[in-house]
Order: C-alpha cells, then sequence, then structure tokens
C-alpha cells in the first residue's frame, strides 16, 4: 500500500524514482568530495560519516533528507554536479530548507536552466516511512507518493 | 574530525547541527503554512520581467525565489557597501566564477564597492616552504581570476579582511542599515555590536543582492526575527574568555537570536577596547554554531534600546557559570596527530585582530618577554589583521611594533583558517586562541595566559 505526504514544493515538479535516505544531515561538500578535489565524475557518496549513504550512488535518485549540513561552499557544489548531470533527481527534506541547500538549488535552476525537484517541510514521519530503493513519486503540488 | 573538514573545506555547521543556517529558525513551519506573496515594487517587477536585460532577470528572480522560501513578503534596498565570503579562487568555485565574469562582462556593479574575506595565502607575512607554496599555488590557481573578476564587479582594491567592519577597513554600517552580507562572523558583529540588518547570506545570494542593491526581508532583517528567543544569565566569578561564552551560546542556541545578560559588569560600553572582545564572541557563537545576532544588556545597541523587551514570550533560559565554561573546554578534542606535541606555530586573530587586541597582545608579550629575560620569540607567531589596522597599529604604537618585530612576530593580512586548511601547510600543529580557528581546522585551542608562555618558553606552561 503506497503512502502518501504533502511538502511544500521548493522546486515543484513531477519526478518519480528510487530512493536513497540518509537520517542524519546531508553534508553536501563531504558527499560530492571528489568531485570537487579531484574532479571526479561520479554521483557516489563520499562521505564515510554518513552511514545510511556512504558509497551510495545518488545519480538520478530522490535524495530523502532532514537537511543538509556542513561547509558554506556547498552551493558551488550543486553546480558541479548538475554541470557533471550526477544530480540526484529530487531532494525530499523533511525539516525547512536550509539557506546552504536553497542557494546551491535555486542557482542551479535560475543560472543553469537545471532543477532538482525539490520539496520541503515532509515531517519527521516521512523519513520514517521511505526507505532507500523505494519508489517515490512526486507531484509539483508537493505530493509526495512512496510506492 | 569530519570529512569536510579533514579535506579543507570550510564553512557553517561543524557540530552538524539542523539548522535553517539564514539566522532564523523556521522549526515549527509547516508545509501547510500560508505562502506569503512576495510584493514587489513597478521598478522591481520590471527588472523580473526582464526589461533591464536577461542577466538582472535572472538576479532578481533568484533572489526572490530565495525570500519566498524564508517567508519575505518585500525586498528592501540595501545600505552601506556588500560584503563577500568568497575570498579563494580555486576549481571547486569555479561555477561562481563563471556567473560573476558574466556579471562583470556585461559591466554591472554592485551598488557600492565592496570588501571580501582575506586571502588564504600571505606569502610575504607568512612564507612557506617551496613545496607548500607551489601546493598552494595549485590549489588556490584562480585567485588572479578572482580578483580580476572582483575588481570588475566593484571590490575595493586590496580590502580583504573578514573584519570589514573595523574603522581602518571602513565598511562600517550604521544602525538600521540594511545588508546582505556573508561571512558569518562579520553578519554577527554587524548584526549584533552596531545594530544594522542582515541575514546569513550564502555564496552566491550575496553577489546577486549586491548587484541588484536589494535582498529579501526576512528573519533577521525584521524586527520579530532580532527577538532573543533564549535568556543567556552569564554568572562566572571573572570576566569570561569571550571565545568560551560565545562558544557555550552557539552550542546551545544554535542559531536562534539569545539576550546575555551579565556581561555588563565588564563591558561598559563598544569602543575600541571592547570592540575585540564582541567580535570574538560573536564569531564563536556562528561558527560553534549559527548565530548571526545576540543582544548584550547595558552594551550592544538594540539591548542598550529596548532591553528585555526583546525577549520573546515563552522565551528559554541558560545559565553560564565557571564549572559550564569548564564543562565546555574539556570537551574540545585535540586533533594533533602527535596529541603531545608542541605548537609549531602560534596564531592570533581569527577574525581578524582589532587595533585594540594588537596593543593588547603586543604588551602581553612584551611584559612576559621582559619577565623572561628573552630577546626572541621561541615559536613562529603571527597576529592576523587588516593592512590598514596593522598600519593604525605601528603608527600610534611605535615602541611596541618595534618591539615585537624585533621579537619576531609578523602580522600577515590572509585568512588564518583558511591557511590551515591549505593542503601541506594544514598538517602542521597550530594553537591559537580563536574557537573559530579551532572548530574549522585540527588547530588546538588555548587560554591567553597559556599561548603567551608557549610563545616565550615554546612549552606549556607546568
Amino acid at each position: 500500500m503506497s503512502k502518501i505526504f504533502k511538502g511544500r514544493p521548493a522546486l515543484p515538479g513531477n519526478v518519480e524514482g528510487s530512493a536513497e535516505v540518509s537520517h542524519i544531515g546531508f553534508n553536501t561538500c563531504a558527499t560530492y568530495v571528489e568531485v570537487m578535489i579531484a574532479g571526479s565524475n561520479s554521483g557516489v557518496c563520499k562521505d564515510h560519516d554518513n552511514p545510511d549513504l556512504f558509497n551510495h550512488d545518488l545519480t538520478d535518485k530522490i535524495l530523502c533528507i532532514p537537511q543538509t549540513i556542513g561547509s558554506s561552499s556547498a552551493a558551488t557544489l550543486f553546480l558541479i554536479i548538475l554541470e557533471k548531470n550526477i544530480a540526484p533527481k529530487a531532494m525530499l527534506f523533511a525539516n525547512h530548507i536550509d539557506s546552504l541547500a536553497a542557494c546551491g538549488l535555486l542557482m542551479g535552476d535560475n543560472w543553469m536552466d537545471k532543477r532538482i525537484v525539490t520539496v520541503d517541510l515532509l515531517g519527521d514521519d516521512f523519513l520514517d516511512a521511505v526507505k532507500t530503493g523505494d519508489s517515490v513519486k512526486i507531484s509539483e503540488d508537493g505530493t509526495v507518493e512512496i510506492q | 574530525m569530519k570529512q569536510h573538514q579533514l579535506e579543507g573545506q570550510i564553512g557553517t555547521d561543524p557540530n552538524f547541527s539542523h539548522a535553517t543556517h539564514t539566522g532564523h529558525s523556521r522549526k515549527n513551519a509547516k508545509a501547510s503554512d500560508p505562502m506569503p506573496e512576495l510584493k514587489l515594487t513597478p521598478e522591481e517587477q520590471a527588472i523580473l520581467d526582464g526589461k533591464s536585460g536577461d542577466l538582472l532577470k535572472r538576479a532578481m528572480k533568484t533572489i526572490c525565489d530565495y525570500g519566498r522560501l524564508f517567508g519575505a513578503e518585500k525586498l528592501t534596498s540595501l545600505d552601506c557597501a556588500p560584503h563577500m565570503a568568497m575570498s579563494w579562487g580555486s576549481d571547486g568555485v569555479e561555477p561562481f566564477l563563471k556567473i560573476y565574469k558574466q556579471l562583470a562582462d556585461a559591466g554591472l556593479k554592485t551598488y557600492a564597492p565592496f570588501t571580501a574575506d582575506p586571502k588564504p595565502m600571505d606569502f610575504d607575512g607568512l612564507p612557506v616552504s617551496k613545496e607548500e607554496r607551489a601546493t598552494a599555488d595549485k590549489v588556490y590557481n584562480r585567485m588572479d581570476e578572482l580578483e580580476k573578476i572582483n575588481l570588475a564587479l566593484g571590490m575595493k582594491k586590496d580590502h580583504w579582511s573578514c573584519a570589514c567592519y573595523l574603522p581602518q577597513m571602513g565598511n562600517t554600517p550604521k544602525f538600521g542599515d540594511n545588508l546582505a552580507w556573508s561571512e558569518s562572523s562579520a553578519i554577527n558583529y554587524t548584526n549584533s555590536v552596531l545594530g544594522a540588518r542582515t541575514n546569513r547570506n550564502s555564496m552566491g545570494i550575496d553577489m546577486l543582492c549586491s548587484i541588484l542593491g536589494k535582498a529579501p526581508v526576512f528573519g533577521l532583517m525584521t524586527d520579530e526575527g532580532r527577538k532573543a528567543k533564549w535568556l543567556i544569565e552569564v554568572k562566572t566569578s571573572k570576566q569570561p574568555h569571550p571565545e568560551m561564552i560565545g562558544s557555550a551560546i552557539g552550542m546551545k542556541v544554535m542559531e536562534d537570536v539569545s539576550y546575555i545578560t551579565g556581561m555588563d559588569r565588564f563591558i561598559k560600553e563598544v569602543n575600541e577596547e571592547t570592540s575585540g572582545y564582541l567580535k570574538d564572541l560573536g564569531a564563536a557563537t556562528a561558527s560553534n554554531g549559527a548565530v548571526g545576532l545576540y543582544h548584550m544588556e547595558g552594551v550592544t545597541p538594540e539591548a542598550v534600546k529596548s532591553g528585555r523587551d526583546l525577549l520573546v514570550e515563552g522565551y528559554q533560559t541558560y545559565v553560564i557559570d565557571d564549572a559550564e565554561l569548564e564543562r565546555i573546554y574539556s570537551s574540545y578534542p585535540n586533533l594533533w596527530k602527535e596529541k603531545d606535541g608542541v605548537p609549531e606555530r602560534v596564531f592570533l586573530g581569527c577574525p581578524h585582530m582589532s587595533y585594540g587586541q594588537m596593543v593588547e597582545w603586543g604588551n602581553r608579550i612584551i611584559k612576559a618577554m621582559e619577565k623572561a629575560g628573552k630577546t626572541k620569540i621561541a615559536l613562529p607567531t603571527y597576529f592576523f589583521g587588516f593592512t590598514g589596522v596593522k598600519d593604525d597599529f605601528v603608527k600610534r604604537n611605535p615602541e611596541i611594533a618595534k618591539k615585537i618585530a624585533g621579537y619576531g612576530i609578523s602580522i600577515p593580512k590572509n585568512c588564518p583558517m583558511m591557511w590551515c586548511s591549505t593542503p601541506g601547510t594544514g598538517a602542521e600543529r597550530i594553537a591559537t586562541n580563536s574557537n573559530k580557528t579551532r572548530v574549522y581546522t585540527t588547530a588546538r585551542f588555548f587560554f591567553d595566559d597559556a599561548l603567551a608562555h608557549l610563545i616565550v618558553h615554546g612549552e606549556l606552561p607546568k
């Protein structure tokens, strides 16, 4: 049976995909550190402090997280992963979106015309319900269906 | 030590706590909350409609989108001058360099000449080995490009310092000025000590707001957002170290505004001597937490004006006494590979030192050196500061400046935190009195007396 959650469509869109779930803050810079430092073209998470996502390929996935954390230079990482086409397809935030992610996602949307569909304020229950590998459907009104 | 720190990344939230990073907690927000309408003036709407060109249209759309996410209902015009945190030119910031170059190539400029954070390296003030220089040159291979773009966009030449608000740097906002700054410590100081208004902006948003001369009004730019959710009662037996008070507050309140009492026993007003203390306290709240504003009873302007009316209904209380500060200090990890090794360098001034701090530290070291009968310091020691502050210090205190220079102390103008985060140089054992440097690097925090002893004798006091 599917479960439905309603969030705020920060960057609306209709997409479907496979979930990757982190129960701790998503450290953008640590995740993509090899992209930033070594010029890697891989979307695999390299944050070894994140047991939920470490070594998972996040490319084109539906990333489900509480919030992003870490360096304020994270915004630039969003632009780099969008440019390299290794970004998640969507980001689903249980909490209010943070300014680090907001800046990167909005810069990508407005300056590269590349959108990572974003929904926030989905609540803690959402992160309890969704599991890595679940099929997730997002509608542009912020409805998220875990199938 | 977290991965991003190991890899030399810098920025907010080293403690991995959840916060919006705007300095405006949205803990209770719900998806069902009505979205306020962002009302634009006819001029702003015309820019959004593309009547001033595609680049300004994109800039306007970006800052409007940003404002809507955090509840802004309008934009406001910006005052004084911008300050930007991005001061390192590396491949890591390539996407921003591309966007900024587009803006510069179109002849766009910020609404007033801007200042920026200090550069990562100062090879004159803080010389490094040939190998370290080669590594730094490779990491910061886009510095010249960044500087060129910045100057084209309106940066004041050679105005690189995080303490831009000091009179010697001249980017000093007035009470009530609206800003769109980045750099957490500068944001905290200008909000708290000067009573200007800025949110904690990220790279990109700061530049776009500054090009437009507009910022979305929410959070710390509103009367409501500047109210304190925490009453901090300082009950220490003596004046506490600013870095410790700031650290304790940051870790407790994370990004909420606090109203601090009990400090007017030690600080009577904001002046040349106390500004450094308030700067360091605020920087610690902003790096050990994500605080953009504090009020200090009887000291900071809004607290002097409105007193405890600044507290929200149902505020929480946090008492800081000697035992609490000891608990906090004991919790700091020692991240040196050789835990008991002797420091290789002593770094003072993160954020950059004020004039008053250079005088204070100069006198402290002279006293300790003369007491020990020494003529040369035992460890390489650096006072990090803006060139204008250094020049003022030297001009007004020639005797102190001559003595400390003779001891071997230098005054570089770069960012100690970024220096510590640079591959190669970052592996050294650094002793510091900055909680910000401690949080973002492997440097160890020491109290002032211990640092003075280290500087003079090359070992920790027994």
